[in-house]
């Protein structure tokens, strides 16, 4: 990429001590199926050049999607000028981490490569969805079910001799059910499957499985819910539930851009302070881990937006802060190297510190074990609302498919069990966590203007004792 | 770019399509990032699109190009064309508005001296500073400069252009790390801008909500701040769309001619409205914008719509389209007759909120939700306010709407992270709001 070498060398010549070039190239094709009703092709087709520098301890970002040596020129000298007049309203300069860089390139491969595949056939993923949906029987009125995918190409360089070039495809099946029945209405919103790789991962995941699955516990739920206890019971949350809780209650507050204020106009701060690790957050069987590195996983990279190597992070070890995630502005500030979080959505977005997929750490309990000495409790299988409190301490999660355990065993379903809770009470209240993990697709959302990256979100089922919970 | 646009329609017509929109965009976009007092990054964005719609035989499909060679334009419409052609169609597909239109220029949309305007770090530092001086200790916020061109062409007859320009900035003002408040001033003419206000009230709230107490819990009177009801309005804005309520996100579907709102309620889409961040001449099929009601008196009138939804509803558009999904341009409460000072003297005790965030859905199709306060929140009684913290906001969009009491006379535009369609809305007082916390 002749026009990124272009860029960092007229940064450099225009007085910038800092410079990286970003070319983004995404194509893909996204797919809805309205009520049966097919809702038109959207075929996705966008790339451009992000360039971001230092001058005097400013940092100026700008981007292009007109990929000529001219254009580029103007980017560069926008960053320049826009990183020079913002260094005069700082009280520090900014300066980034020492890290290591490399020349490498990497890819995903995928089995069944979704451009090979006409739209048409594409349409049939979502039809089949539809088909084993009537098929159960439920009634659903509203049904809306999605597809895209999309390969993502990147190549980064910067002035300190990092190239990095990757080429990610990325595909996803998403549904909303609206379930009708005996005069009650339930809902299954915004369900994804989600994967890094091709059109196999999705035939092997079979989301029509998960969406009949969805309207028949929906139904059920309608014709035999009860009410939730209230009150303190034990609650076993399932790997979905538990994937919220770590991605909202650990990942978001770990952000060392956030611990440190840069977001404070937006998502907002942090209950975690800097002079917070070491300490005890969760009981002893807590571990939740950070991992951009897991094969076809939704949140996959092998390198960071800032040409830093991933590897795992422990946000929380044996129940101990252990590290939060960094990239290299907020790295030097703490006195850090980078652990490669740094992310950028597009080309015309900078790179900020995010997650990759966030997970709760298996334990050595069997499913079993978790329930069979639970007098009165709750097993929240899903949820609907969520939300926290902006500082990460305040959360809510309303279950959407939950039971009743009762003397060890798994009864009726119950309706909208709510956990309200703050994150040290949520997390001390651990005292089992089971062996098996699964994974959930998301998109996280931070940044201005707004940058929804995927995620994972999961781990292991987990059982919290003397849990207040709460009904609508 | 009408000369692209013209390419992109002669050469689509010549391949056999029907319907054909061509939407061009040429876009200019500066930001200034601040937090802690400091400038965190400035940025810039240079951006040429042009997103198009095509129909065969109502197989629909969109894209969007930003390579503008002819080669490339060629080659796009060829590959949407084989794409298309082993496609079912989209049976509830009934075309794009027949042109041309006439339009009417809209005051106060465009304004030379922002493009011109070459360095906006001044107006942060005067919205830092007025922050400051309110007794804020840590300053955070944005500050954005937007010029945009729009170049309109369709299959239909419609030809049409719009620039226009704006200036907005979002300031949050920190004294501790509870204590907090939040101010934004969004306008489309610099002689309108006003940061400091923005900066002023940020640093006002921040000081007002100084040692809070835990909130309590259970139903109250709720003063919204428009910043805080703004929010609301903005995620009740995609519900208002058919679109939504045909995929099974609105809980206003199956309520046409229903009461979903208290008497005082009157929520209308304004696309024409001067000074509207969201506001543009045409829709994205050419019909010029207009002021749609959706909610008047308390009943429920019409959803929104574009060309091919309205006639599947055997209606007219109301100049919304989004040619798939039509949407609000600028949501806007009606205000009421009551002073500031009125409807905080109406409350015996109850809470006044000045923002929220992260409203969430349990079930969109009835409307149960929550969301969050945050940065000033106050226990009101008898007129006196007391800091709280850490509660929500649990209930359900309608039974908010019908707990509507009173309305503030003034209204304020409010545009900015939470709040992605632009909402004018004044105070809002509701009676018996579902109030939770974490017991735990």
């Amino acid at each position: 990429m002749e026009l990124l070498e272009f860029a960092i060398e007229k940064a450099l010549e225009l007085g910038a001590s800092y410079a990286e070039a970003r070319f983004e190239e995404k194509n893909g094709t996204a797919l809805a199926l309205k009520n049966g009703s097919p809702e038109g092709l959207e075929v996705l087709a966008d790339k451009g050049i992000g360039i971001r520098v230092l001058v005097d301890g400013g940092m100026g970002f700008a981007s292009t999607n007109v990929l000529t040596k001219e254009s580029v020129a103007e980017a560069v000298k926008k960053a320049v000028k826009l990183a020079k007049a913002a260094s005069k309203v700082r009280n520090e300069p900014i300066r980034f981490s020492e890290e290591d860089f490399h020349r490498v390139s990497y890819k995903v491969k995928m089995k069944k490569d979704f451009r090979d595949f006409s739209p048409e056939e594409k349409l049939e993923i979502l039809r089949k969805v539809e088909e084993e949906v009537k098929a159960t029987g439920v009634n659903v009125p509203m049904r809306y079910i999605s597809y895209y995918d999309q390969l993502w190409k990147k190549v980064f360089v910067n002035s300190e001799g990092a190239y990095v070039k990757s080429k990610i495809p990325r595909v996803s099946v998403t549904y909303n059910l609206v379930v009708f029945e005996n005069g009650q209405m339930e809902q299954a919103p915004f369900v994804q499957r989600a994967f890094s790789g091709g059109l196999e991962l999705i035939e092997k995941d079979e989301p029509w499985k998960w969406a009949a699955k969805d309207v028949e516990a929906l139904k059920r739920l309608i014709y035999e819910g009860k009410k939730p206890p209230e009150g303190k019971v034990d609650l076993v949350i399932s790997p979905e539930v538990a994937g919220i809780a770590v991605h909202e209650s650990v990942g978001h507050p770990y952000e060392a851009d956030r611990i440190l204020g840069r977001e404070a106009a937006q998502a907002g701060e942090s209950f975690v302070k800097p002079d917070m690790l070491g300490e005890r957050i969760g009981s002893e069987v807590v571990t939740v881990i950070e991992d951009p590195t897991i094969p076809n996983s939704w949140g996959f990279y092998l390198y960071d937006d800032e040409g830093v190597k991933a590897r795992p992070r422990y946000l929380i070890r044996d129940g101990i802060i252990t590290e939060f995630l960094t990239n290299r502005e907020y790295a030097a500030k703490l006195g850090q190297k980078s652990n490669a979080s740094a992310r950028a959505l597009n080309y015309n977005r900078e790179p900020i510190v995010r997650m990759a997929n966030t997970y709760l750490a298996p334990g050595d309990h069997s499913f079993e074990e978790l329930i069979e000495d639970i007098k009165l409790g709750v097993y929240m299988v899903s949820f609907n609302e969520w939300n926290i409190d902006d500082r990460r301490y305040q959360q809510r999660y309303i279950g959407r498919e939950a039971y009743l355990i009762e003397n060890g065993e798994i009864k009726h379903p119950v309706r909208r069990p709510i956990l309200e809770i703050t994150t040290k009470a949520l997390w001390s209240s651990v005292d089992a966590v089971g062996k098996d993990i699964e994974f959930y697709p998301g998109t996280c959302g931070k940044g201005e203007p707004g940058q929804g990256v995927p995620v994972w979100m999961g781990g292991a089922p987990a059982r919290l004792r003397d849990i207040p919970l709460r009904r609508p | 770019m009408f000369d692209v646009n013209e390419f992109i329609l002669k050469k689509a017509k010549e391949l056999g399509f029907g319907d054909v929109v061509v939407l061009a965009h040429e876009t200019n976009r500066r930001q200034v990032r601040f937090a802690n007092n400091e400038i965190t990054v400035a940025k810039n964005w240079h951006e040429r699109k042009v997103e198009l719609f095509v129909e065969k035989d109502k197989r629909v499909a969109s894209t969007t190009i930003t390579e503008l060679s002819e080669e490339n334009i060629e080659r796009t419409l060829k590959t949407l064309l084989s794409n298309m052609k082993g496609m079912a169609p989209k049976e509830d597909y009934y075309g794009i508005a027949e042109g041309p239109f006439q339009y009417k220029d809209i005051p106060e949309t465009f304004d030379k001296a922002i493009v011109e305007l070459d360095e906006p770090n001044e107006y942060v530092e005067r919205a830092i500073n007025a922050a400051l001086e309110e007794g804020a200790k840590r300053v955070a916020g944005v500050l954005y400069t937007d010029h945009n061109k729009l170049y309109l062409t369709t299959s239909n007859g419609v030809e049409a252009f719009d620039e226009g320009t704006g200036i907005e900035i979002s300031v949050r003002a920190f004294i501790g790390d509870l204590e907090s408040g939040h101010g934004t001033n969004s306008v489309r003419v610099l002689k309108k801008f006003d940061p400091e206000s923005a900066g002023r009230k940020a640093g006002e709230i921040a000081r007002m909500a100084q040692n809070p107490e835990q909130g309590p819990e259970g139903h109250f009177d709720v003063i919204f701040d428009p910043l805080a009801f703004a929010n609301l309005l903005s995620y009740m804005s995609f519900m208002t769309s058919a679109y939504a309520a045909e995929a099974g996100f609105s809980f206003l579907v199956n309520k046409l001619g229903q009461k979903v709102a208290s008497e005082a309620v009157t929520i209308k889409d304004v696309g024409n409205m001067p000074n509207g961040y969201g506001t543009r001449k045409f829709d994205d099929e050419g019909v010029p914008t207009r002021e749609t009601t959706i909610i008047e008196n308390g009943t429920f009138k019409t959803f929104l719509l574009n060309t091919s939804l309205a006639r599947k509803y055997g209606t007219e558009t109301t100049g919304n389209a989004g040619l798939i999904a039509p949407h609000a341009w600028n949501v806007v409460l009606e205000p009421g007759d009551w002073s500031k000072e009125e409807l905080f003297s109406e409350v015996k005790r109850g809470i006044y909120i000045t923002n929220v965030w992260y409203t969430r859905f349990q079930n969109y199709v009835a409307g149960d939700f929550s969301t969050i306060p945050r940065d000033g929140i106050f226990l009101v009684e008898n007129g006196e306010l007391r800091p709280i913290r850490n509660i929500r906001v649990s209930d359900n969009l309608q039974r908010i709407l019908e707990g509507i009491k009173a309305l503030g006379k003034e209204s304020y535009h409010i545009h900015w992270w939470e709040v992605r369609t632009p909402v004018s809305t004044p105070y809002v007082l509701v009676e018996d709001v579902g109030i939770t916390r974490a017991t735990k």
